[in-house]
């Protein structure tokens, strides 16, 4: 479970995420939303402790991510697909974070069998496309077997077969009881699989809500429409369920 | 809210055993080593440069009079030095030059055990360098030494501590470049400063403190003084971590450099251990309170 309490995170004078919260629960995929520059990978960041909150808090489990114990086992993480070194081929890549863990070279492969890139295993990430990259960071997020998994537009790059493979994987990991908060652009894309969406403009929130409660507030015939509504307004936009769950 | 501890919890196989330790975390970066090409590439070419540069060197001594191979044992190190520093340049700053920190971090996000383990790892791919190095630079003095007919013994006077001083060095030098990396996450600029402190500025201040460029009068040359007294310029040139660090190439009976004063092998490697302690605490504050980024 991620739960994000009035987070706040500045760089200078600029303001990226303000007073943000919202929770991510486990057995449902969290489908995360907002235009460019909304503070999406910002707010993801300061979750997975790479940035520190201005104010407010982020935690995973109840715990500040550093203090988690084995982080890999608890959150599976896909930030960006520039996250391997180029020089590195993909089994050293995962064979480098399993080994933190202590986790075997077995699984290593599994994870790579799982993600479709076995043949490419021995390549150097440099040498992947986007849609590879992506299976490659999935592979990543995948191999502590994590109760929870933080997924920046996963499906970015991939091939209507990968799209389609996603899909199906995040729809799984909730199955399973497991906690998916998943970043996208692609609205179709989270009307299918997300079962709850937060959206956030401008650092704020402005829904937190399941998607057909969305869509059918703001009187939108689809996500993507109540979206655009939602995002032009500059104005705060909270359904009853945020208002009530959330404080 | 109460759905954590009802939802059924998939995840089987993560007992607490499976953890992040320190020595995890070395074998994951010793992974991340010796997984990239470049420092095997840093490797090879510095232990062909000490040997090659050795070789020369000694060929071109051994005409002298008074001509001993071992005093030619180190002269390839003048620019194989280089390999270690780039290697250690490379690790350091290479996570942050490539994103990979995300997935290091993520992993480990305590951060430090990962610079401590990064330190280690560099330090024994390095070690490795420096061994063949320096058993190269061996090689490069036998030539000269049998044209000469005369042995080469690593076991008398000052061989061994001189031996041991060339590897110490170029391990030196990797750590001093790593913590550069580590510190200013970019490889360019630690590139330019490592480069700047190991080489340029050492030659800077040796030129600096030339008497004649100081407007000392040439003819003062003509009976130079034995044992200079310490100058301001020798003594900052000492204290820099390559020419600190070069000391360890040096014979303890050799004496100061002109201008600066008698730290020795040892007092020159203490500098350089100080060099690269201070810089890694700094780069391990950075880690600690700043965002990685």
């Amino acid at each position: 479970m991620i739960e994000v309490e009035a987070l706040t995170k500045r760089y200078g004078s600029t303001t990226a995420v303000d007073g943000l919260t919202f929770t991510a629960r486990p057995g449902t995929v969290t489908g995360f939303l907002g235009p460019n520059g909304a503070g999406k990978s910002t707010t993801m960041r300061v979750v997975v402790g790479l940035e520190r909150a201005t104010s407010g808090r982020a935690t995973v489990d109840g715990r500040r991510f550093a203090d988690l114990p084995a982080p890999l086992h608890a959150v599976g993480i896909m930030l960006d697909a520039r996250s391997v070194h180029p020089g590195r081929t993909a089994y050293a890549h995962l064979l480098a974070m399993a080994q933190t863990h202590g986790i075997g070279k077995a699984r290593v492969r599994e994870v790579l069998a799982q993600t479709g890139l076995e043949s490419a295993a021995r390549r150097r990430a440099g040498t992947f496309s986007l849609g590879m990259g992506q299976r490659l960071g999935i592979a990543g997020a995948l191999l502590g077997d994590p109760a929870t998994l933080i997924l920046d537009e996963p499906v970015n790059g991939l091939d209507p077969d990968g799209v389609l493979w996603v899909r199906r994987l995040v729809r799984e990991l909730a199955a399973e009881g497991r906690t998916v908060l998943l970043s996208s652009h692609l609205m179709h894309e989270l009307a299918l699989c997300a079962d709850r969406v937060v959206i956030i403009g401008r650092g704020r929130l402005l829904a937190d809500a399941p998607v057909q409660e969305i869509v059918d507030r703001t009187g939108s015939g689809s996500l993507e429409e109540a979206y655009l509504q939602l995002t032009s307004d500059a104005v705060e936009y909270r359904t009853d369920a945020t208002a009530g769950g959330g404080r | 809210m109460s759905a954590a501890t009802t939802a059924p919890r998939a995840v089987g196989a993560s007992s607490t055993a499976r953890r992040p330790t320190p020595a995890r975390v070395l074998a994951s970066e010793w992974t991340k080593v010796v997984s990239l090409r470049s420092p095997w590439w840093t490797a090879a070419v510095t232990v062909v440069v000490g040997g090659v540069i050795t070789y020369l060197s000694a060929q071109a001594s051994s005409g002298d009079p008074g001509f001993q191979p071992i005093d030619s044992l180190s002269s390839g190190l003048m620019l194989a030095q280089l390999g270690p520093l780039v290697l250690g340049v490379l690790v350091g700053g290479g996570d942050f030059r490539t994103g990979a920190f995300r997935s290091t971090y993520t992993t480990v996000p305590r951060r430090w055990p990962v610079l401590v383990a990064q330190s280690l790892a560099v330090a024994g791919f390095a070690l490795g360098i420096a061994v063949l190095t320096t058993a190269a630079c061996v090689v490069g003095i036998l030539p000269a030494a049998a044209s000469r007919d005369l042995p080469v013994d690593l076991t008398a006077d000052d061989a061994p501590a001189l031996v041991l001083g060339m590897v110490l060095f170029l391990v030196g030098l990797a750590l001093l470049g790593h913590a550069l990396g580590a510190l200013l996450r970019r490889t360019v600029p630690a590139l330019v400063t490592a480069l700047s402190l190991v080489m340029i500025l050492p030659i800077v201040l040796m030129m600096a403190s030339d008497p004649l460029v100081a407007g000392g009068d040439p003819a003062s040359l003509a009976a130079p003084a034995q044992g200079t007294a310490p100058t301001v310029v020798g003594t900052v040139n000492v204290l820099l971590p390559g020419t600190a660090g070069g000391l360890l190439t040096t014979s303890a009976s050799s004496g100061p450099m002109d201008g600066s004063p008698d730290l020795g092998p040892v007092g020159g490697g203490l500098v350089l251990a100080a060099w690269i302690a201070v810089l890694l605490v700094a780069a391990a504050v950075r880690l600690r309170t700043r965002d990685v980024r």
